[in-house]
């Protein structure tokens, strides 16, 4: 039972504005008032969804290793063990080491949380509940992840350190190779919805979810979407037992709780997009205002996933890595392009 | 003969030489002194062209706390303690290194019961030091949570030898003659209980390590150690039997009464990390069997012989050897007649196995060397003693 | 000085000894074995146990080294030095063995202990390598030809060589009369334990 998105969720600030209109105001200053609120709602969303997920990893990884985990900050199981390292961040001494380049080195974090924040944009939480609903959803989407790579090559550049510099080439060298097999296994999904919209993705898997045909897909779109997180197996830019440092080495206090919160802003971003895509999106029984809590719950079950293959399994070595993104899941990815592009024309 | 050429490390001209060189092909990078695999202190001067790794210098001495020479200072019984920290993961095995080479340069038998819970000790010992060893591989390898479940165990070894000896980690429990006291009550149920639980979880581990691919793929065909090179270098203990040659000290030149033990001996195919990764867990396996039978045979009776505590071994000289977890443990004491040894020299198989490092490092990747390293399983305390 | 030439030949009476015990078969026949390739190189040689044990003359411990190799033994268990001050000598201790043979051989060279030179074995056994930079640290033996001779233990920069038995270093704590008779005290087992309330 699909709730079809009903015309009064779209521009229901159509009597705001008239109202403005009445007072006087600009239109600009209500979109841009408008838009000010969807931000801070939308941010507001990333920090406790990543405080959530900083506490909910760390539960995991506890269990998985016959451990408790956080049991005391704030009482039941730790829950407020996030919030408790958010506020030590932000009193930490804000260090910027000499011979840094200093507006690079402050923008790099930026950089990379604004197209984390960016990419939320086109997200389906439900029916009507997206900011846009722009018809290249998912390119935009993709493209804007993108950026990210700039903000570590800023951040690995800008430290004056030659390690730090290394780390950060080795993760813009995975990030753009996984990009690659990541676009291609998403195309399947495209293919058989005929859109680039987020919404008409989700309103094509109406009868089957995608994962079904797309399974191989799925497979391997999910892969690159854990090496494009930087997530182990594929933390290589991040491992601290390796000889490089990564690319974040040098940041300290918020700066690096900047980048942290991208990196989980990110794995929401790539699992959200995974259900919108492969699992059907906001769909589940029950009425229309469930929806948002379908959406999430499929989310979270992605990112379980996720959080398990973390503390489950070794870390894949450099080399390995670039072979398995250029030489297997490439190939994979064009393949299942092929046989959906067939399959779409003969049947 | 020695099947490698044995190089200098640079010296500082030409570190600066490769500094000021336009391009980044051959550098040196240094690994250690401290480094965030749990080693210990140890530097590692690599020879890098690009990501391949040319050639290697440990440079090791971090740790030394002049063992050898407070020996010479101190009587048999007082160097007891100082050999647990040696290698202070496997306190037990050096006890009965050291212990077992006085008491043949003394001409002491211990009694049976004490022969028995030497060898249990001991071997129970070699699972907790494995133990340790795949934990922290596995953490080297990007998996944590191997990491933890080894130490669950260990920790219920270490339990066990709290009961015995009151203490967690370096107990100085052997004496020359025998042991000082016997098994408190009800701690043979316990480690039998311990080996029942702990029988499983070596398939646990399995899970995580052997049947996962990724483990495979970095383990495989990487640091590969000739027979040649093992045999030339000295190697022992289970990096030698990863390349294949069949040798255990406790099988091949039998000390206490292992030769009343029926147990394997696991042998590697090719010497690479994945082969000693296997020995070591097979190993494990097979410490399980010889504890077992252990507690099943040990005989009542006194557990220590009649020793003079401030003992005098006659004049001579000695050269002992045991099969500790880590290879071949070898103490060469000289003995002048009196309380104090003349010399008291420890052959530590870290030691020597380290230096294989030079024949296994050089064609690896960077990323591989914390691989081989870790796979060497060296305790800095034995190598620098 | 003429004592100490005749004793460099000869410290075997001079030194502590292990009381005589037979050689099993195999000792016995490795041992002749052994005087028929290396001949007069060797001084003194005995089987004791499975174990031979053979003091050679400083100047061909590579020739007798090769024999060794040549004849089964390609493992080098341990390499250390021992310092005969009253002697005036310096041992170098090579524990040699098999991974084929039961065969065990302890082969020994005496040093002057002013000078103490020796060529070394590495290219005959690879492990050679850092147990002859261990003597060198430690003992001041310097092994000729060897391929990377600097210190391993200590600091490259160390002046001294510790386990000689006069080293001695001003950071290490000096006894006057008093200490020494306490610490003799203290740490010998048949002295007598102090009187009530006295200092220890």
């Amino acid at each position: 039972m699909i709730p079809v998105p009903s015309a009064h969720h779209v521009r229901a600030l159509d009597s705001l504005y008239a109202a403005s209109a009445a007072w006087g105001v600009p239109w600009p200053v209500v979109e841009l008032v408008e838009m000010l609120v969807v931000v801070s709602i939308v941010i507001g969303f990333i920090s406790v969804a990543a405080m959530f997920l900083i506490w909910w990893e760390r539960k995991i990884s506890a269990h998985i290793q016959a451990r408790y985990g956080p049991m005391r900050v704030g009482g039941w199981h730790g829950w407020a063990q996030s919030i408790a390292d958010g506020i030590k961040l932000l009193l930490k001494e804000d260090i910027i080491p000499r011979g840094a380049d200093r507006v690079v080195f402050i923008l790099a974090p930026m950089v990379v949380f604004a197209s984390a924040l960016a990419a939320y944009v086109a997200l389906p939480f439900g029916p009507g509940l997206i900011v846009r609903d722009l018809n290249i959803g998912i390119l935009y989407i993709i493209a804007i992840s993108s950026l990210t790579v700039l903000g570590i090559i800023m951040a690995g550049w800008s430290s004056n350190n030659k390690y730090a510099t290394l780390g950060a080439m080795r993760s813009a060298a995975q990030t753009i190779s996984y990009e690659v097999p990541l676009v291609v296994s998403l195309l399947g999904p495209i293919i058989l919805a005929g859109s680039l919209s987020m919404t008409k993705i989700v309103e094509a898997q109406r009868h089957l979810w995608f994962i079904v045909p797309q399974l191989v897909a799925f497979l391997t779109y999910f892969t690159c979407a854990v090496a494009e997180t930087n997530r182990l197996p594929f933390d290589i830019p991040e491992a601290e037992s390796e000889l490089v440092a990564g690319f974040h080495v040098e940041y300290s206090g918020m700066r690096f709780a900047i980048f942290f919160l991208a990196e989980y802003a990110n794995m929401f971003t790539v699992c959200a997009i995974a259900t919108t895509m492969f699992l059907g999106g906001w769909a589940g029984p029950g009425p229309e205002v469930l929806a948002p809590f379908w959406f999430l719950g499929k989310t979270f079950f992605l990112l379980f996933v996720m959080l398990w293959l973390r503390w489950s399994l070794a870390r894949v070595r450099v080399d390995q890595l670039m072979y398995l993104g250029w030489k297997v899941l490439l190939p994979i990815a064009f393949a299942n392009l092929v046989v959906t592009g067939v399959a779409v024309l003969v049947v | 003969m020695a099947t490698r050429v044995i190089t200098r490390p640079p010296t500082a001209d030409e570190l600066m030489a490769t500094r000021a060189s336009e391009t980044m092909e051959e550098m040196y990078v240094n690994m250690g002194p401290q480094h965030p695999s749990t080693h210990g202190v140890l530097r590692l001067l690599l020879k890098l062209d690009g990501e391949i790794v040319l050639d290697v210098w440990p440079y090791i001495g971090y740790l030394h706390r002049c063992h050898e020479k407070i020996g010479e200072n101190r009587e048999y019984i007082q160097i007891i303690p100082y050999t647990d920290r040696l290698d202070y993961l496997a306190s037990m095995y050096n006890n009965f290194g050291y212990v077992h080479a006085v008491e043949k340069l003394a001409g002491v038998t211990p009694p049976e019961r004490a022969e028995y819970m030497r060898v249990i000790l001991g071997e129970l010992q070699r699972i907790a030091s494995h133990l340790i060893w795949l934990g922290t591989f596995g953490l080297d390898l990007g998996n944590f949570t191997i990491f933890m479940w080894c130490f669950r165990e260990r920790e219920m070894v270490l339990d066990l030898f709290e009961q015995v000896s009151g203490q967690r980690l370096n107990y100085s429990f052997f004496r020359i003659g025998g042991m000082p006291m016997d098994f408190p009550e009800g701690w043979i149920g316990d480690c039998k209980a311990f080996l029942e639980w702990f029988k499983p979880r070596l398939k646990e581990y399995d899970r995580l390590s052997t049947d996962n691919i990724i483990w495979q793929k970095r383990t495989q065909g990487v640091g590969v150690l000739t027979q040649e090179d093992a045999r030339a270098y000295g190697v022992s203990g289970p990096m030698l039997r990863s390349t294949g040659i069949k040798w255990d000290l406790r099988r091949n030149d039998p000390y206490s009464i292992y030769d009343r033990f029926d147990f394997d001996i696991p042998v590697g195919e090719r010497g690479d990390v994945w082969d000693r990764f296997w020995v070591r867990r097979r190993e494990m396996e097979e410490s399980i069997k010889i504890v077992e039978q252990g507690l099943r045979d040990i005989p009542p009776g006194p557990i220590m012989a009649k020793v003079p505590t401030a003992i005098k071994p006659p004049v001579g000289h000695l050269y002992s050897r045991v099969e500790s977890p880590r290879g071949e443990l070898g103490e060469y004491i000289v003995s002048d007649g009196s309380k104090r040894p003349y010399r008291y020299k420890v052959r530590s198989p870290a030691y020597v196995n380290l230096s294989a490092i030079s024949a296994m490092l050089p064609g690896c990747l960077v990323a591989d060397a914390v691989a081989v390293l870790g796979s060497i399983d060296i305790v800095l305390g034995e190598v620098d003693r | 000085m003429a004592e100490a030439a005749k004793a460099a030949h000869k410290p075997e009476a001079a030194l502590p000894r292990m009381a005589e015990s037979d050689g099993t078969p195999e000792a016995k026949a490795f041992l002749e074995a052994l005087r028929a390739k290396a001949g007069d190189a060797i001084l003194e040689a005995r089987a004791r146990g499975r174990e031979v044990v053979a003091q050679v003359r400083p100047d061909r411990n590579v020739e007798v080294a090769q024999a060794l190799y040549d004849m089964g033994l390609e493992y080098l268990n341990c390499l250390c030095g021992v310092d005969w001050i009253a002697q005036n000598q310096i041992e170098v201790v090579y524990n040699v063995s098999s991974l084929s043979h039961p065969v065990k051989v302890e082969m020994k060279v005496f040093l002057p202990r002013d000078d103490p030179r020796v060529r070394t074995v590495v290219p005959i056994w690879a492990s050679a390598n850092w147990h002859e930079r261990e003597t060198y640290d430690l003992f001041g033996v310097v092994f000729e030809e060897h391929p990377d001779l600097r210190r391993i233990l200590l600091p490259e920069d160390w002046m001294g060589y510790p386990l000689r038995k006069d080293y001695e270093d001003e950071r290490m704590p000096r006894f006057d009369a008093a200490e020494k008779k306490r610490r003799a005290r203290l740490f010998s087992r048949d002295a007598e334990a102090p009187a009530e309330g006295e200092e220890k």
